[in-house]
């Protein structure tokens, strides 16, 4: 029992402290990053997320799952020069870092497996 | 059309500075150019909110702003209050004895300068003007908790110095 213990406290010390599991938003707005690249911000993940998952989601819900993306070492962000159609405020860009790929990666791989062998009903069947 | 400007201030008081500085040019960005109404702006602030307020709870930067509310304002007001009392006790005729008026100008300058000193830790006017709210609302706390009834000029006073002390705090630390 207290080897089961310690070794899932490991493990959760080894994996989950280092952030390398994603939460369902922290996945999306990842793989919004990714797909944006070079113009990924604030606004432009929120309207990505928008169009493709139908999730109208907060902009400071995004900032926040930015943050915690960047905190965990998935995300590098830039400042840019302040424009005057921001406000004279700057801009804050996103980018997707090795550890960020690698994360996806193991996410995307954790859930093929578990969806392996699982029968779908049609669209509607299911009512 | 501009947007909001009370849902940029809330904006600006609630997140933390770096992050109110991006959200709320994203946010204008998007206004201008999409032509948005200002209820999607006031929906997406009021929305943005308890994420943002989170983030900064996480980032331990809303504790010390609320520590130095607490230590700047309440605390010496709360100590002060409780020397009155301690002074007040020590009186044997007690009939007729109220409060020295100069007693509570020091008391209230005494406040202002502890709130001066903590908004002087922050450091832009927009984490000062954080601290000064929650000066305010760690005073309001404080004099609710004084058992001394405090009157209602020197209250109103207390309440409008110590945000102004840590406001002037912050204001000092930028321009010297």
């Amino acid at each position: 029992m207290l080897l089961t213990l310690r070794r899932d406290f490991l493990y959760y010390v080894e994996t989950v402290a280092k952030g390398e599991f994603l939460g369902e938003f922290e996945h999306i707005v990842l793989l919004a990053v990714w797909r944006l690249s070079d113009t990924a911000y604030g606004m432009s993940v929120r309207r990505e997320i928008a169009d493709r998952t139908g999730r109208d989601v907060s902009i400071g819900a995004v900032y926040a799952t930015l943050e915690r993306l960047a905190a965990k070492g998935l995300v590098t962000s830039a400042l840019s020069d302040p424009t005057p159609e921001r406000g004279g405020r700057a801009k804050r860009s996103f980018r997707v870092t090795g550890a960020g790929v690698d994360a996806v990666n193991r996410t995307r791989q954790g859930l093929a497996n578990m969806l392996e062998g699982l029968e779908f009903p049609a669209a509607g069947a299911s009512r | 059309m501009k947007p909001p400007l009370l849902m940029r201030a809330l904006l600006l008081v609630v997140a933390g500075e770096a992050e109110a500085e991006c959200v709320a040019g994203d946010l204008e960005e998007e206004f201008g150019q999409s032509s948005r109404s200002r209820c999607w702006y006031i929906s997406q602030v009021t929305r943005s909110l308890l994420p943002l307020l989170l983030l900064r709870v996480r980032s331990g930067e809303l504790s010390r702003i609320l520590l130095g509310a607490v230590l700047g304002a309440a605390l010496p007001l709360l100590l002060l209050d409780r020397l009155w009392c301690l002074i007040y006790s020590q009186i044997p005729l007690k009939d007729g004895v109220d409060r020295a008026p100069g007693f509570l100008a020091v008391n209230i300058l005494a406040v202002t300068v502890c709130a001066c000193i903590s908004g002087f830790e922050r450091r832009s006017l927009r984490q000062g003007a954080s601290s000064a709210m929650l000066a305010m609302a760690a005073v309001g706390v404080a004099l609710w908790a004084c058992n001394g009834s405090a009157p209602a000029p020197y209250a109103v006073l207390v309440l409008l110095f110590a945000p102004a002390g840590s406001l002037l705090g912050s204001a000092l630390r930028r321009f010297t």
